[in-house]
């Protein structure tokens, strides 16, 4: 045997036989208490509604390695976070995958077959990683210690819009403690782990294969050389490891059982949230079975199982807090505790060995766990916490299926009522007739098709406000206009178009969004023609994303990539370019939800506009508050709108000229929050169609 | 324990609209019907009464109507009304509220409830007679604009509250059954919901003849109408006229109209 041959892992080395049994006897108890834990959540998962997963497996695995091992998805809007969590996810992983290592030989491939290869150089490289892991796992936990208890985040503060002070669950401190205990935790694993090494070290400084080796094990021999210094023998060093060793093994079998009951958990859950991803969470909404007797959630037992692992998945990082609208205007409403109440919620009912009676898992309320509907109505769906949710929390689709139960109540907004039976007698949010959705273009100077009556290579589908609202009709003009110079062969439906539903479906009114669904996918498969275009990002949205479940496959594109070809194929050109300062607002169902970002830029681009971005923008765009039915819905007195927020935004930038809007929603909701944030007169707001009409003239 | 509402389809002008060639009422086709509003009220009422109770109470709504008020009927049923009834018989047409009352009345004797709610009024026709009407071919008390009701379904009696000028109520006790028309605002209708009416399906709508209802042909039509539309017609507008020229032509036009408007022999 040469000399590095002997060299190896000193592991009960001087433990009696009981001492070691003790051990094994600790940690299969150990083991067993996380067993029965993780039995305990997936009984709970099981317990949640059945849900078949589209996709394979293989494909689902491996984008969620992908996600985890690059820590893409952590990394967004946090750098310091996410540059943290890869130390402390690398350490931790390398140290795990080292004393499992040790297990397999040590356990199973020695006594079984035989094997050994846990000594010699494998065993020194194999020190000097774990060595370095160790390091990054102590400087990434340092770190998270720092942000948690010196940055003062807002979005780490767990105290909730939703309730007011004194609630029994308004500031959660229990979390706050669970936080800290972790960190503590594993720096007092990582921490013993290196003086264990060391007290090693000294005790055993008189064999040669350990002590000439130790420099391996660079932190652990440093530390040795510090003791030593301090006075300690061989003898010392000796009682300090037999210590040490069952200190630090202990907490660390602590720490495994605990795995399951505790945000420790997010290991697995967050990784299996990550698995089961579905891309167009916000996008397309899940549909109502016929089989399904009630529409909507109305027990924490109509969650599919992939929601209620949703909501163990979320490690409370506060990003989806930061980004919602709602929030940022003080409205009750945060996506990060709709999410924590439930979990809650989940955990106090499902967790036990039977499920309590139906009434008792009523999520509707204000006691604790329950969601308000004040809070449910405050959301504007529009996708911006599931847009930046680390670990692929779908909150969306858990909003709009309460709200369903809502819809099913009556427990509304009156006026959002009114709207819905408006919808449904005149097939638009307006309460026009019918017959007056196309009078817009009895003002143009050349007849539009009726798509309806003969073929047309381009279908408008124009949608609600588009139609009906006066000053969005000024712009369907300017664009059938454009359209028209530029030859296209384009048509609209008239009358036979309904509203969209995409709003509709978000309110949570299922039943009403089917009819429209039904009625525009007739319309548009009776007429003839090549491809849809719409100016409307949230009729976008629904006829491109939902549509097909209705049986509606239609190629769609939003005016911003048909007229980006159209400049391309030089039917339409600018001969006067415009020399504005300008900023573009992402609307969301055009950027977020269908990341349409790059076509309005270039248009502005060749326009000849210089573009300032403001802070959030594109994927972190702010929404202007009308998305999920709010634009049916008053916001309250005296509060501030989302819209209201996002102009003192562009205010901000110096010689901003235009704030450009491609969405007919947002034409009507800023320019009145123009006015009500005294902007008037200091910039204005336009559609990119009026700018290309000017540029194009 | 049985209550009944009487519920009417109403009909709304569209954007442009004709008159029916007979010159009598608006053609059809350009009518967009709905639910009286005020039958959203006087049913949220009855079903709120049903809601409130333990022991088992029926809510029926009746209409007289052809086929095309079964949508607004699903809708009723989807709100909470366990059964519906329409009469209907091709006579029906051209009936006015008394006619119609001598129909609900009918129906009233046939299902026996213990009170009978309708709308304080139709928002097309706006006669706000039909519910009083039921009640005197039925002999019943009745009460008309009731805005708050108090009825323990089964008592002998109700107590209710009517709104007065100058902000005086007037608190009323009625002898049940009882018909009482029904004031908006009295409660917050629910809404019902897509999916819930697509569910009504499944619940019973009635279809009753004259016959079902102990009723012949003189009861109804114009045959059993104490009124009888004579022609509906948009009044003529734009009768104001700029009178052009200097101050004595004008003045000579002037004079020249107002014998006209006076007529032969002034």
């Amino acid at each position: 045997m040469s000399r590095t041959d002997a060299v190896t892992r000193i592991l009960f080395e001087a433990f009696g036989a009981a001492e070691v049994r003790l051990f094994y006897l600790l940690g299969y108890t150990a083991i067993a208490i996380f067993c029965y834990g993780v039995y305990v959540q997936i009984r709970k998962y099981r317990r949640g509604a059945a849900l078949k997963l589209e996709g394979g497996l293989w494909a689902r695995f491996g984008a969620m390695l992908s996600s985890v091992l690059s820590h893409r998805t952590i990394d967004r809007r946090d750098r310091g976070a996410g540059g943290a969590h890869r130390l402390i996810f690398y350490g931790f992983m390398l140290l795990f995958a080292g004393t499992a290592t040790i297990t397999l030989e040590y356990d199973i491939l020695e006594p079984l077959f035989g094997i050994r290869f846990w000594h010699g150089e494998f065993y020194l490289v194999f020190s000097l990683v774990l060595d370095v892991a160790g390091v990054a796992l102590i400087a990434g936990l340092v770190y998270m210690m720092y942000r948690r208890g010196w940055m003062r985040l807002p979005k780490l503060d767990y105290a909730r819009p939703d309730r007011v002070s004194g609630d029994p669950d308004f500031e959660r401190p229990q979390y706050r403690r669970e936080d800290w205990a972790f960190l503590w935790l594993l720096l007092i694993i990582a921490c013993t782990g290196y003086v264990l090494e060391a007290a090693r070290l000294v005790w055993l400084q008189g064999r040669t294969d350990v002590w000439d080796t130790r420099w391996w094990s660079p932190v652990g021999a440093l530390l040795a050389e510090g003791l030593r210094s301090l006075g300690l023998g061989d003898h010392g060093g000796g009682v300090l490891r037999h210590s040490l060793w069952w200190f630090h093994g202990l907490i660390a079998l602590i720490l495994i059982a605990l795995i399951p009951y505790t945000k420790v958990k997010h290991i697995f859950t967050s990784a299996a949230s990550l698995m089961v991803r579905d891309p167009l969470a916000a996008q397309r909404l899940p549909r109502v079975p016929d089989s399904q007797a009630e529409a909507g959630a109305a027990k924490i037992t109509d969650f599919n199982w992939k929601q209620l692992l949703n909501l163990d998945a979320c490690t409370k990082c506060g990003r989806c807090h930061e980004a919602c609208p709602a929030r940022a205007v003080g409205a009750p409403l945060s996506p990060r505790d709709v999410i924590l109440s439930l979990r809650e919620f989940a955990q106090a009912t499902l967790e036990s060995g039977a499920v309590p009676a139906a009434a008792e898992l009523d999520v509707h309320g204000k006691a604790p766990g329950q969601v308000a509907m004040e809070t449910l109505w405050s959301c504007r769906t529009c996708m911006a916490c599931v847009e930046i949710c680390p670990v692929a929390v779908e909150h969306v689709p858990i909003i709009v299926q309460m709200r369903r139960k809502l819809v099913e109540d009556g427990a509304m907004d009156p006026l959002l009522t009114k709207t819905l039976q408006t919808i449904h007698k005149t097939g638009n949010s307006f309460g026009e007739s019918k017959r007056k959705r196309g009078a817009w273009s009895k003002a143009l100077p050349f007849p539009v098709k009726d798509a309806r009556k003969e073929p047309v290579d381009v279908l408008w589908f124009v949608g609600d406000y588009a139609s009906f609202d006066p000053r969005n009709q000024k712009v369907s003009q300017i664009f059938a206009s454009l359209l028209h110079e530029a030859g296209i062969d384009f048509g609209i439906l008239y009358d036979g178009e309904s509203n969209a539903g995409n709003d509709v479906r978000r309110v949570g009114e299922e039943g009403l969004y089917e009819v429209l669904a039904a009625a525009n996918v007739t319309a548009l498969s009776n007429a003839s023609f090549k491809s849809v275009v719409t100016t409307d990002p949230h009729s976008f949205n629904t006829i491109r994303n939902e549509y097909p479940d209705f049986g509606g496959k239609f190629e769609i594109q939003h005016y911003t990539t048909l007229v980006k070809r159209l400049f391309a194929e030089k039917r339409l050109q600018v001969t006067r370019p415009l020399k504005y300062r300008v900023t573009f607002h992402d609307p969301c169902h055009l950027g977020r939800f269908n990341k349409g970002y790059d076509a309005p830029r270039e248009l502005l681009a060749l326009l000849g506009c210089e573009l300032v971005e403001m802070g959030r923008c594109k994927a972190n765009s702010f929404c202007c508050g009308a998305g999920g039915g709010r634009i049916w819905i008053p916001d309250p007195v005296g509060s501030e709108k989302p819209a209201q927020n996002r102009m003192k935004e562009a205010a901000a930038i110096p010689g901003l000229e235009v704030y450009v809007v491609s969405c007919p929603k947002d034409l009507t909701m800023f320019e009145d929050a123009l006015k009500t944030t005294g902007n008037e007169g200091k910039f204005v707001v336009r559609e990119l169609i009026e700018l290309i009409r000017e540029a194009v003239p | 324990m049985k209550i009944l509402v009487a519920v009417k389809q109403v009909a709304a002008l569209d954007e442009d609209f004709a008159i029916r060639g007979d010159g009598r009422d608006v053609d059809p086709d350009f009518l967009i019907r709905d639910l009286n509003e005020w039958d959203d009220f006087s049913l949220e009422e009855a079903v709120k009464i049903k809601e409130g109770r333990s022991e088992p109470v029926e809510v029926v709504v009746v209409s007289v109507g052809s086929d095309e008020v079964d949508e607004s009927l699903r809708k009723c049923l989807a709100k909470g009304a366990d059964r519906a009834i329409r009469v209907w018989d091709s006579g029906v047409e051209g009936s006015d509220s008394i006619a119609i009352a001598r129909v609900l009345a009918a129906v009233a004797r046939r299902e026996a409830p213990q009170m009978l709610f309708a709308g304080v009024q139709s928002s097309d026709q706006s006669f706000a007679s039909t519910g009083i009407a039921t009640a005197s071919f039925l002999g019943w008390p009745h009460a008309a604009v009731v805005s708050s009701l108090t009825y323990s379904p089964g008592a002998q009696s109700a107590v209710f509250r009517r709104e007065l000028e100058g902000g005086l109520l007037h608190e009323v006790e009625i002898q049940c059954p009882a018909v009482l028309t029904i004031q908006l605002g009295i409660n917050t209708p629910r809404y019902a919901s897509l999916r819930s009416i697509k569910q009504a399906a499944a619940k019973p709508i009635e279809v009753l003849s004259l016959a079902d209802v102990s009723l012949g042909a003189a009861d109804v039509g114009e045959a059993g109408s104490l009124s009888r539309v004579r022609r509906m017609y948009v009044p003529d507008k734009g009768r104001a006229q700029l009178i052009a020229g200097d101050a004595a032509r004008q003045a000579a036009r002037l004079a020249e109209i107002i014998r006209e408007f006076k007529g032969a022999g002034a």
